[in-house]
């Protein structure tokens, strides 16, 4: 090896110096971005030819090493949108020309449009929910849209499912003729319970359903439904423009004399044909069809008591607030309190992370290196859950960060003792032709 | 781990102590609130990176307590609603604070027996004719402000329970709002710790105006039924209704109180409440005071029987009302209903109305154009056998409605004195009742107060571990950033 050689080594090993404390100058100005990874200088020696007797050096070379799958701490916000991983995925987001890139920075915020925009201006993607089960594949971006939540302003859910639980006195009196029961809807009609339920049609307009339970009998009642907005003063006969209606719903319910539980269920309006007792079917008019879970009925001797009355559907409302779940679901919840779920955000992840390529904006693009982006659902498939209202630091460690300065410090100086004693090798042998 | 991630551990401890004194502040500035105020407890849970998080803001709750305290306060208000209907209907006996009965028809009815029985042993004296007329006029005056104060009692109870319904229906109101609150609040997973107490605190007003029954459904939602089981809210409230009536006479019967189109007050309803004031003024008004009406109905019916004249000439005349009548009546009243109010002093035989007390002895008080009712047929001065009649007539046993509900025979005056006994039955059981009540009310209290409600002491200690922790975490903070400058100034930065 020549004198030449150990000066080209030396710049090489300056180079290699500067590119670390390029590095860390990168990582230390990073120290607070979210979702910043930490790039570490790697370096390689080359070696341009080397035998027994002679060493031909060729320096040193720089590689780039993006710690990219290594987890940052996280930091609680106030913000639902906020998103952290925890553990492995990136986040899938596009820029204002629809280029799809992953991401760790999840500081999303709703913009003027309504799509959830982190810090570096990208919007999050994820499987819209609006006509029911998302249509993801796991190989492919394929149905992924932006996540929008000002899109689903105003929503109403009609009711579909409720449960009603009572306890119905077995002391109490059978209703006997000249009373009529509430199935004949006169105004003699007379029962000996009644409860009502608020459930919502098509529209989200509230239905009240006047639910009788009459004694016909040991251990046998009458359950009928009537829509409160065809009663006469509050009750029977229940008319709609003058003609009497037929009840909704109309069962016969048998109770166990034993055991005290409800029994059986014959639907009256169908020929007295046998009704699963878990979904008593309710056509809720202008609405829905309620299947109505009774079979928490019992008849005991104690005073008529409701343990449960639950139905689902809420009328038109607002969005009040989004809620995030760790599997990923955005939801909205409604000012009525209720939540109906809007968009599945995926994260996605790739067989190597640490190869993908940076692109600025704490973004990551998939490249052959790094391997096909692989969709899933937060927490299933060896990926994160999601954090909401939280944030992933950056992995910066400050004190790492000033310790390897000083040791590309030192590294430098030493190159450049190296380089000055080569020149001055030079020197002298400059000096000898004098 | 790095020095920033201890950093920001240490800094998520000082967010979590901060958050948890803001939280004793609040219980500590309720401690004295007279709502019940629950002690509210913030929730610190690891996070994903090991600092200190709060999770969540809970309250102190015990249902079944606070179950306790609804019941103790419906029961409790439904005696006091009566109790104070009945401390009016004792001012019909005489003044309720020393117990004298003077006013009482019974009284004033054995003051008319003794002016007749004096008048009886010198018939020919004006003067004792007189007293025994201005006796029998305070006795029918009696009975017509009794009558006055009862119906009183019942307006009152009217208006009482239609106020008490509008209120029940803005609480029902101000509850659907709180319960959006919660519904929604719990389900973004905001504090809903303050709304809750609301919703208890609305609660505990509506379980005074009528007893209550809740169900809990998701994301906190209530629903609440009447005890009787009938609907006032299941994700809107019910509307609850009640016709009031101005004006009550004897025999007029008030409405029923709907809710949710059931009738939960009358006789006829199946799901009839059992407490709170409504229910305490119907019993007053649909009960007690009409069975008080009944009995002075009957006191008065027998007195115009008692006192009627029948026809001495054979002539066969019907039988007259004679010293007591209603106002323009000319034949004997064929129901007792409304008796006691308009029972009045024939005015042919009241002096001061132009009358003539001797009439008392001669008969014929019902017409005095008439003589086919006269008894006195040959004017003698000494005559006895009239008011000797009417004496008889008094005390000899006789029959009564049913409806009084204090027996149906016996003498007018044992009739008048079981009257005054159960009126005053009625208040001190009613009395007793409302002082068990309160009791049972102020003990519930009591217990769900020392179950959930703040205790200072706790929360001092509370603070003081706070504070520890505090200083802790800051000491942490200051250790690491010594640690920092430690290696600033190992790179040659000066700070």
């Amino acid at each position: 090896m020549g004198l030449y050689g150990a000066l080209q080594a030396s710049v090489s090993g300056m180079a290699a110096q500067s590119n670390k404390v390029s590095a860390i100058s990168q990582n230390i100005a990073n120290s607070n971005t979210t979702g910043y990874k930490e790039v570490e200088a790697q370096f390689a020696d080359l070696v341009s030819s080397a035998d027994q007797s002679s060493f031909n050096g060729a320096g040193v070379t720089t590689n780039y090493a993006y710690l990219n799958s290594v987890q940052g701490s996280f930091t609680t916000t106030g913000t639902t949108t906020n998103l952290a991983i925890n553990g492995n995925g990136f986040f899938v987001v596009q820029n204002s020309s629809g280029a799809q890139f992953l991401t760790r920075d999840g500081d999303f915020t709703q913009d003027s449009s309504g799509n959830l925009t982190n810090d570096a201006g990208y919007t999050l993607m994820g499987y819209s929910l609006a006509a029911g089960a998302a249509s993801g594949v796991a190989n492919g971006s394929a149905g992924l849209v932006p996540v929008n939540v000002s899109s689903s302003a105003l929503s109403k859910n009609p009711t579909t499912a409720g449960t009603l639980s009572v306890n119905l006195p077995s002391t109490a009196t059978a209703v006997a003729a000249p009373a009529a029961l509430p199935f004949a809807n006169t105004a003699a009609s007379a029962f000996t319970d009644k409860t009502s339920l608020v459930t919502y049609d098509n529209l989200g307009a509230p239905v009240t359903l006047d639910v009788y339970m009459t004694k016909t009998g040991t251990g046998t009642w009458e359950l009928d439904v009537y829509n409160k907005a065809d009663a006469t003063n509050g009750g029977f006969p229940y008319t709609n423009g003058g003609t009497p209606d037929t009840p909704i719903a109309s069962q016969t319910l048998t109770f166990d004399p034993t055991t005290g539980d409800l029994a059986s269920a014959a639907d009256n309006l169908n020929g007295g044909a046998a009704t699963p007792t878990s979904a008593i079917p309710i056509a809720i008019p202008n609405g829905q069809t309620l299947n109505l879970n009774i079979s928490g009925m019992t008849q005991l001797a104690a005073a008529y008591t409701t343990t449960t009355a639950t139905v689902n559907g809420n009328p038109p409302s607002g969005v009040s607030s989004l809620s995030i779940g760790p599997d990923g679901t955005l939801s909205a919840v409604y000012s009525d309190g209720t939540e109906a779920p809007l968009f599945d955000i995926p994260i996605a992840n790739v067989p190597s992370p640490d190869s993908l390529t940076p692109i600025t904006g704490n973004v990551f693009q998939v490249n052959s290196e790094s391997g096909n982006a692989v969709y899933g659902t937060p927490g299933k498939g060896g990926l994160g859950t999601l954090n909401s209202s939280s944030l992933e630091a950056s992995t910066v460690d400050l004190a790492t960060q000033l310790t390897d300065m000083i040791s590309a410090q030192s590294g430098y100086e030493a190159n450049s003792k190296v380089f000055q004693t080569g020149t001055t090798l030079l020197e002298d042998l400059v000096n000898i032709i004098k | 781990m790095s020095l920033a991630t201890a950093a920001n551990i240490a800094q998520s401890g000082l967010n979590a102590v901060t958050a948890q004194t803001a939280v004793l502040t609040r219980n500590v500035s309720n401690a004295n609130n007279s709502t019940g105020a629950s002690t509210k407890t913030a929730n610190v849970t690891t996070t994903t990176g090991g600092g200190a998080q709060i999770i969540s803001i809970t309250r102190a709750q015990n249902l079944t307590l606070f179950e306790n305290v609804l019941n103790a306060t419906s029961s409790s208000a439904t005696q006091t609603a009566i109790s104070a209907g009945l401390d009016q209907l004792e001012q019909t006996v005489g003044a309720t604070s020393d117990a004298t009965d003077a006013q009482s028809p019974s009284t004033l009815l054995t003051s008319f027996t003794n002016a007749l029985q004096s008048y009886e042993s010198s018939p020919s004296d004006t003067s004792l004719a007189g007293s025994a007329v201005s006796a029998a006029q305070s006795l029918a005056q009696s009975l017509n402000s009794a009558t006055t104060t009862v119906q009183g009692v019942r307006e009152q109870a009217d208006s009482d329970i239609a106020q008490s319904v509008s209120q029940i229906n803005s609480l029902l109101q101000q509850f659907q709002t709180v319960n959006t609150q919660i519904t929604n609040g719990t389900a973004t997973g905001a504090d809903v710790t303050d709304a809750l107490d609301n919703r208890d605190a609305i609660l505990k007003q509506l379980s005074q105006q009528i007893g209550v029954t809740t169900v809990s459904g998701s994301n906190n939602s209530m629903n609440i039924y009447t005890d009787s089981g009938v609907t006032l809210f299941q994700g809107t409230a019910r509307t609850v209704t009640f016709d009031p009536t101005t004006a009550y006479t004897a025999g007029t019967t008030g409405n029923a109180v709907t809710v949710d189109g059931v009738p939960i007050t009358g006789s006829s309803t199946t799901m009839g409440i059992q407490s709170g004031a409504i229910a305490g003024y119907v019993n007053l008004r649909d009960n007690i005071a009409v069975t008080y009406q009944n009995q002075l109905d009957s006191i008065a019916g027998a007195l115009i029987s008692a006192t009627g004249e029948t026809d001495q000439s054979g002539s066969g005349g019907a039988e007259q009302p004679g010293l007591f009548t209603t106002a323009g009546a000319t034949s004997m009243p064929a129901s007792t209903v409304g008796l006691a109010g308009a029972i009045e002093v024939n005015a042919s035989v009241n002096p001061s109305q132009g009358g003539n007390a001797l009439l008392l002895r001669d008969g014929g008080i019902s017409d005095t154009a008439n003589s086919n009712y006269t008894y006195n047929t040959t004017g003698d001065a000494s005559y006895a056998g009239r008011i000797d009649q009417i004496l008889t007539n008094l005390s000899a046993a006789t029959t009564f409605s049913s409806s009084g509900g204090i027996g149906t025979s016996g003498t007018l005056s044992d009739y008048a004195t079981n009257s005054l006994s159960w009126l005053q039955g009625q208040r001190s059981s009613v009395s007793a009742a409302s002082t068990y009540q309160s009791t049972l009310l102020s003990q519930a209290t009591t217990a769900l107060s020392s179950s959930t409600g703040v205790n200072i002491d706790t929360q001092m200690s509370q603070m003081l571990n706070l504070e520890n922790s505090y200083q802790a975490s800051a000491k942490l903070i200051s250790t690491i950033n010594s640690m920092f400058t430690a290696l600033m100034s190992t790179m040659g930065v000066t700070s």
